[in-house]
């Protein structure tokens, strides 16, 4: 005849087992986390309602903010001393600079001859008679600028 | 240590993290084996034993000193569990029978089990509980608390969880008589 079983019957015994020294080490990884949660508490309040990855794509962020700001701020500050440099220039350093280290385009002629027509024959240092030659040589006299 | 003397030096900012740490080593193996046996898994009961531990520190300033320490570890322990294996359900749409069969399944895969074959089919037995009535069984056969500790921690009333033990054991003897 089959024996009533019951739970008195059987001796309590834990079956479950933890790796060797996980209670040793456990109260330190605690700690560990408890020492992170007080650092996420003392980062401003909108920053620490946002997920992990979120706050750290704001690092980055913020610092692009930063450096756009300065280059910004930087090409101001260069562009004002700029203007004041050209205005105290006298036009022979201006010329002297041209000379060394500016490349003349043709527009840059057209819009210089605007301003002073007799400037073509003074900068080419050739007579008009020279000049007209040299047009028709070139048949650049039908070019339209 | 007395949990008065724990909870004093807690207040004490100086001695704030000692207090803790003590308290850990106090309670650490209590609301580990109560949650290994309601999850199982060591990984996962490791990840919620933690957990609880956390939730001690940000709330343990708001403790009120007139219920037990222990009592009320505990209870987040327990809410921890039953948060997690509703949760498991939740995320994979698994009845409850499923949980049963995976909770099983880990029993007896895992390396971490060491028993012989009734002591295995005691436990098959008591993870057919539903969770709820499988932490009373739990807290009073294994833990051996009384039903009036168990009734604080649960909320429930000392009849309610004594009627729920008494139907536990005869579903797990019932099942003990199956082949």
């Amino acid at each position: 005849m089959k024996k009533h079983l019951k739970l008195s019957d059987i001796p309590k015994h834990n079956i479950h087992r933890v790796p060797d020294g996980y209670f040793d080490r456990l109260p330190r990884r605690i700690m560990e986390r408890t020492a992170m949660q007080e650092e996420v508490a003392g980062i401003p309040a909108w920053l620490a309602h946002l997920s992990r990855p979120l706050r750290f794509a704001v690092a980055p962020l913020l610092l692009l903010f930063v450096f756009v700001g300065a280059y910004l701020f930087g090409t101001q500050q260069a562009s004002q001393q700029m203007d004041f440099s050209i205005a105290a220039l006298t036009n022979t350093e201006i010329m002297d600079y041209l000379d060394l280290y500016a490349q003349v385009e043709t527009s840059d002629m057209e819009e210089f001859v605007d301003l002073n027509q007799n400037l073509t024959a003074e900068f080419l240092n050739v007579s008009p008679s020279a000049a007209e030659e040299e047009l028709y040589y070139y048949q650049l006299d039908d070019l339209d600028y | 240590m007395e949990d008065k003397e724990i909870l004093d030096k807690f207040d004490q900012p100086e001695s704030r993290n000692l207090a803790f740490n003590q308290l850990v080593r106090k309670y650490q193996q209590k609301v580990y084996w109560h949650i290994r046996k309601m999850v199982i898994d060591h990984d996962d009961t490791d990840d919620l034993t933690q957990e609880v531990f956390l939730k001690v520190w940000k709330n343990l300033e708001n403790f009120r000193r007139d219920a037990q320490l222990y009592t009320w570890i505990y209870r987040i322990a327990t809410n921890e569990c039953l948060s997690f294996l509703s949760g498991k359900k939740r995320r994979f749409f698994l009845p409850l029978h499923d949980i049963t069969a995976e909770l099983t399944e880990k029993l007896t895969s895992s390396p971490d089990i060491a028993g012989d074959e009734i002591q295995l089919k005691l436990q098959k037995a008591i993870l057919r509980l539903p969770d709820k009535q499988r932490l009373v069984f739990n807290m009073k056969y294994f833990d051996e608390l009384k039903y009036e500790e168990m009734s604080e921690i649960l909320g429930t009333s000392v009849g309610a969880l004594k009627a729920s033990y008494h139907i536990a054991v005869k579903k797990i003897e019932e099942y003990l008589q199956q082949d």
